[in-house]
């Protein structure tokens, strides 16, 4: 699935660069003629799982959604998440800001947002008010103000038709974000956003995520051709019959056995349930491939049996990041639980 | 109206070479169908003929914001200002690569690097991978900018074809939202086949020049005056083949053609959208 642009090397003039010609990322933050901080540039959020899950930092709690959210997301997640309106060609909603490289221009009474998957924002610095009774709109309706050195955008009039993540977990008229940055110099810069919406969640949902600069590279075009983007979850394999008392053998809790750090989302012990003759791995639904590999959004499980033919392990693939970011992913192993 | 057709001042094909124009008829024949924009896939370079942009200018970036692409929505274009070179061999993009520099006041954008998915105009006006765009744009006072546009296409065009047209700065307004929800907002046209065949005598009727007349005079020069003309059991006005809805409306497909006749059944008056009002030129 590439949800974004690629990349091409270019040097970028006007970058501050060490002696040995590199980029140097901890020389002090811009400032414009009027002496705000300059976020222009391009940007790419550090390597997350909150565009695939909102609630990625607490992903087997839910509490943080109402119950009736809650069912909505289920079936999304039911689903595999094919009726995403990114699937469509439609925005990826109020958590792009996690998703892709953007690059800000920035003037006194505008800045905007070139998001790396397609479309801008407009961030209206003219000293206007949210509108009262905006028309809702899949990016709703943004303003800034600076508080110090700190960029505020408040956005409100979003439509209900987007996800807040791949996930599906869904927001609704009434969402308000509220997002801060903070370039702290001149290769980073402190992002944080506020989801607030108490049609969908029991509390603001707050996450605070480093930004970095993104020299000698740039954007390129993202046009989505229709159908074609689509994740590569075809549907179980027709082939492929589990009983419930087949499932129930995977079921249980597997911890982590590797040496390598784990990435957010992923925790040391994860569980594995059998529910309605679906698998899951904490939330996310399992789609077997075989009897023992089995396909989720977050990436692959493939379970492991000891000579009677019991479970007694898993090796977890993430999926390959649609940003390209990093070395492919190598199989984290996870033993299970006696 | 570039938007619909590129050539509308020419009235006249031939600056498009023979593949072309054989391009051309196919899709004009099939009343645009496969326009990309039906597909929500980005219109072509002629965007900016349509709607409004926004420009935010950075010494090194400029960039459009443009509310005009009805196919693909909401989009931008990122100008280079940074002395790099259009690249050698870049890979094929809807909206190609844009490099721009100041010639005096006037910004000069080249572009290169599309695919040949775009269309020139709604018409369907095709061009290849070897288009080349130039823009000049030249502000000459706080409200109003010259904008000028080559395309210089060798493999589709005879020579290079240059549009000019004033550019208003749009004060108290601001660009409303636009996403182009898939198939959903694909124009109603008919199919071919259901097509009503007027005779060739009626729409030998309907050629000819028409004249403005009227009060308020139309706010684009060219439309003071009109052609229509017959061929191959189609009317077109200038280049655009029109679709007959009665024997006396056609659709254009950006709005309705309405002939009025006499009681002796010459054609009295033509109106088109905007309710703008047309007499025959004796």
């Amino acid at each position: 699935m590439s949800l974004s642009a690629q990349w091409l090397n270019i040097k970028t003039p006007g970058i501050p660069r060490t002696p040995d010609g590199k980029p140097d990322l901890t020389a002090p933050t811009p400032r414009t003629p009027d002496d705000k901080p300059d976020l222009s540039g391009m940007w790419r959020p550090a390597q997350n799982m909150y565009w695939v899950d909102i609630n990625a930092r607490d992903f087997f709690d839910e509490s943080a959604f109402i119950p009736a959210a809650e069912t909505v997301f289920q079936k999304h997640v039911g689903d595999y998440g094919r009726d995403a309106p990114w699937i469509h060609c439609l925005p990826f909603g109020p958590g792009a800001m996690f998703q892709s490289p953007y690059r800000i221009m920035q003037s006194p009474s505008i800045i905007a947002v070139l998001q790396g998957q397609g479309g801008f924002r407009q961030l209206f610095m003219d000293g206007r008010e949210l509108p009262k009774d905006p028309n809702p709109t899949w990016l709703g309706y943004s303003v800034g103000r600076w508080e110090g050195d700190t960029l505020v955008v408040e956005t409100a009039g979003f439509n209900d038709q987007s996800w807040l993540d791949l996930m599906g977990h869904p927001h609704s008229e009434n969402l308000r974000v509220t997002e801060r940055f903070r370039r702290v110099d001149f290769g980073h810069m402190d992002f944080q956003i506020a989801f607030d919406d108490p049609q969908t969640l029991t509390k603001p949902l707050i996450i605070s995520l480093p930004m970095n600069y993104q020299a000698d590279t740039e954007m390129l075009e993202y046009v989505c051709e229709n159908e074609r983007d689509s994740p590569h979850l075809a549907g179980a394999n027709q082939d492929v019959k589990f009983s419930p008392a087949t499932l129930e053998k995977y079921a249980g809790t597997y911890n982590y056995a590797g040496d390598t750090p784990l990435q957010p989302p992923m925790r040391a012990t994860i569980t594995v349930t059998s529910s309605g003759g679906r698998l899951y791995f904490g939330p996310f639904p399992l789609n077997p491939q075989s009897e023992i590999k089995f396909d989720s959004i977050l990436g692959e499980l493939t379970f492991s049996m000891d000579s009677a033919g019991a479970v007694n392990g898993l090796n977890f693939t993430v999926s390959p990041d649609p940003c390209g970011r990093g070395d492919d992913p190598k199989p984290l192993m996870f033993v299970r639980k006696p | 109206m570039y938007w619909i057709d590129i050539v509308q001042d020419l009235k006249d094909e031939s600056i498009f070479r023979m593949a072309a124009e054989a391009v051309f008829q196919k899709r004009a024949a099939a009343y645009s169908q496969d326009w990309p924009g039906t597909h929500c896939l980005p219109v072509g370079p002629g965007a900016l003929f349509h709607g409004m942009y926004r420009i935010i200018q950075s010494p090194t970036v400029v960039a459009l914001l443009f509310n005009s692409d009805v196919g693909a929505g909401d989009d931008y274009r990122q100008i280079f200002l940074d002395g790099r070179e259009l690249p050698k061999d870049p890979n094929p993009t809807w909206r190609g690569y844009s490099v721009g520099r100041w010639e005096g006041g006037t910004l000069v954008v080249e572009t290169a690097g599309f695919n040949d998915g775009g269309w020139l105009d709604w018409a369907g006006h095709p061009h290849s991978e070897h288009l080349r765009v130039t823009e000049k744009f030249r502000r000459v006072d706080f409200g109003h900018m010259d904008f000028q546009m080559t395309f210089d296409d060798p493999e589709m065009l005879e020579k290079p074809l240059t549009i000019s047209v004033p550019v208003n700065y749009a004060a108290d307004a601001e660009m409303l939202e636009w996403v182009c929800e898939n198939e959903r907002d694909a124009p109603h046209l008919p199919p071919a086949s259901q097509e009503l065949k007027l005779s060739p005598e009626t729409l030998a009727k309907y050629a000819g020049t028409y004249e403005f007349t009227g009060q308020t005079p139309p706010k684009k020069p060219w439309l003071a005056t009109l052609t229509l003309a017959a061929a191959d059991g189609r009317l077109y006005l200038g280049a655009l083949p029109l679709t007959p809805k009665s024997e006396t409306t056609f659709d254009s497909g950006f709005g309705t053609l309405q002939f009025s006749l006499d009681s002796t059944g010459l054609v009295k008056a033509l109106t088109v959208p905007d309710g703008l009002k047309y007499i025959p030129k004796p």
